[in-house]
């Protein structure tokens, strides 16, 4: 396929033409993702800054949502029929689009597909973006990943020196790009191999801000965990406070509530928002006396479940990480509590 | 929370496809106490065709705005011939408490049938089956005993074993009774505790074990019953020499979705709303948090 030299300029121009709201993955360092898609501009800069401080999970799966109204006045059972239709998202690291293939297995595929997920992920375009800074917890070659992406995009973008090189990754990428790029020349295989000199770097300054953590697994290769009924766990607990930001933060983190909102007399209106299993709450059940009421009582065994949900249980369903080494979680704990080193430490 | 601060809000009347979140509508035809505790409801769905299902499956039962949960099916769909089912129902929190507020004639939600089910069309076929259920674990496996039962030559010897706490909380009296004068059943009962009303056995429904006499080859066992039950009668069933293929549990997680998505019922890599509730023993043998 092709690969096209853009400036700057023209890649402005060409988001700036687009017609329904661009959300600027790299550009929300200060914005909920999921509240406010920005129409406009796009923050070019942004590309070469390190991946956002959230993800652009948002945009698949709100963090709060409708899933469709019933009742007698409402009466359809029909899900929502707007969702993301026009919404381009831009600036998208590789770490995401893994992230979002994780997504998929959860909630497009299998024997229910999940409307509104479904719906949201064929209607997003996503511009992608090499990385080309990285963040000092960012360690996605520690779970077998690149910080370039490497397929699932639309459109991928990779900063070098004054301008982009600019590559289909689908037939909706490239029609999006004959569109707004008719003009692009083609990279020269100079710009080529200076493109993959700088994603040979990257992938090397993630290796070596990794080092020490020893941390060499892939989604075929994941690494031996105790159970949650290790006491090991107990001393990564000790500084888990149950707020949950690990689980809002992380880009495979799916796990939702479901309940209803009465809109009127018999109309009602079925909403889901992200859940924690870090949250007590999240495991109670119904019942009385002798009655096991919540599987995880133990926060140690909750925080264990979390971990190995990631590297133990998700290898087993899908074939695939529930990490994908962002290190948002690592930023967001207010307990200090790092992936990295619960999982150097705890591995057998 | 305020309707204001949804976002994506849905359009009423949208003509996307149902989604598989919203629940379908059902009428309650009819409601019967059984214990202090827990009522028996037969709920009729809307749609021509009824509620499709197999024994051991469960479905998400809801009041609209108060809330929604997962209710083992307590019918055969042997005996579900204008597609109603049974549920009994533990008044156990504020869903509950409201179902049992009910009247025939009350609409309910529905979504469902989800999960595994037991295999009465395979595994169960030319067996030996010995059900052991424990109090409210009666509920989903009467669904297998009433299937089995209605197709009684397709299996061998059947076995049914139920102990309540107490005589009070002892479920289907009338059924029970007719098991134990089945000839082609073999029946016991015991409860922990007894009461002056009871001449029955006392104890746990291990107790009742000792005097089982298996062929371990072509037996298998069914239990249900609450977390603490399992242990002790998977311990007798080691001494019985039944093997962990031969064997099969229904277990309890909070089911929220019911689609395998949300993560509630997640017993390190299974889902019990999907991958369960009905699960082989082998399967689980080793999954730490599953028993």
């Amino acid at each position: 396929m092709a690969t096209f030299y853009v400036t700057e300029e023209q890649l402005a121009a060409a988001v700036g033409r687009h017609e329904g709201p661009a959300a600027f993955g790299a550009g929300l360092t200060e914005r909920l993702p999921w509240i406010a898609p920005t129409p406009g501009a796009l923050d070019v800069a942004a590309l070469s800054r390190p991946r956002a401080a959230q993800s652009p999970k948002g945009f698949f799966l709100p963090a709060l949502e409708s899933l469709g109204r019933y009742g007698t006045s409402a009466g359809t059972g029909a899900g929502p029929a707007e969702d993301g239709r026009d919404i381009v998202l831009v600036g998208v690291r590789a770490c995401e689009l893994r992230a979002r293939d994780y997504l998929d297995q959860v909630l497009r595929d299998g024997a229910f597909a999940d409307p509104t997920y479904s719906r949201r992920r064929e209607q997003l375009l996503v511009v992608a973006c090499d990385c080309v800074d990285c963040t000092d917890s960012c360690f996605c070659t520690a779970v077998g990943g690149q910080p370039h992406p490497t397929g699932g995009y639309d459109v991928n973008l990779a900063p070098v020196g004054d301008g982009f090189l600019v590559e289909a990754g689908s037939e909706r990428g490239r029609a999006w790009l004959a569109e707004r790029l008719a003009g692009a020349i083609e990279a020269s295989p100079a710009q080529l191999e200076a493109r993959d000199a700088r994603r040979r770097d990257m992938a090397e300054r993630v290796a070596r801000q990794n080092a020490d953590f020893g941390l060499a697994v892939a989604d075929a290769d994941p690494p031996t965990l105790p159970d949650d009924g290790d006491p090991a766990w107990q001393a990564f607990a000790a500084d888990c406070v149950e707020c949950g930001a690990c689980t809002n933060i992380c880009p495979t983190c799916h796990c939702f509530y479901l309940y209803d909102q009465v809109l009127g007399a018999e109309q009602f209106e079925r909403v889901r928002n992200w859940d924690s299993c870090l949250l007590a709450s999240y495991h109670r059940m119904a019942g009385g006396p002798g009655m096991k009421l919540s599987p995880r009582a133990r926060l140690s065994s909750r925080l264990a479940n979390r971990v190995l949900h990631k590297f133990d249980y998700s290898p087993r369903q899908y074939g695939l990480l529930g990490c994908v080494g962002c290190g948002r979680c690592v930023e967001g704990c207010l307990g200090e509590i790092d992936i990295r080193r619960v999982v150097q430490e705890l591995r057998r | 929370m305020s309707e204001a601060t949804v976002q994506n809000r849905a359009p009423a009347g949208a003509d996307a496809p149902r989604s598989i979140y919203l629940p379908e509508p059902a009428t309650l035809v009819d409601v019967r106490p059984m214990t202090k505790q827990e009522k028996f409801f037969r709920f009729q769905m809307a749609r021509a065709e009824g509620m499709k299902y197999m024994p051991g499956q469960f479905a998400e039962i809801s009041l609209p705005g108060i809330g929604e949960c997962p209710i083992s099916i307590s019918s055969s769909p042997t005996r579900n011939g204008d597609g109603s089912f049974e549920m009994v129902i533990r008044s156990a929190g504020a869903v509950t408490a409201a179902l049992h507020r009910l009247s025939p004639g009350d609409r309910v939600g529905v979504r469902g049938p989800f999960g595994t089910h037991f295999p009465v069309e395979d595994e169960f076929r030319g067996k030996d089956l010995v059900f052991i259920c424990g109090g409210i674990g009666l509920v989903p496996v009467r669904s297998a005993i009433h299937y089995v039962l209605d197709q009684r030559d397709d299996y061998r010897k059947i076995t049914v074993l139920f102990g309540a706490r107490s005589p009070e909380e002892r479920l289907f009296i009338g059924e029970l009774y007719d098991l134990k004068t089945r000839k082609d059943v073999f029946f016991q009962e015991t409860v922990d505790v007894a009461d002056p009303t009871w001449g029955g056995n006392v104890g746990v429904i291990t107790t009742l074990m000792p005097q089982l006499r298996l062929e371990a080859d072509r037996t298998v066992v069914i239990i249900c019953g609450p977390p603490i039950m399992y242990k002790f009668v998977l311990l007798e069933l080691r001494k019985l020499q039944v093997a962990n293929r031969n064997i099969y549990v229904s277990l309890e997680r909070h089911m929220k979705c019911g689609v395998g998505k949300c993560g509630h019922c997640q017993i390190n890599g299974l889902y019990a709303c999907q991958d369960g509730p009905v699960f082989r023993y082998a399967d689980i043998s080793s999954v730490r948090e599953a028993i």
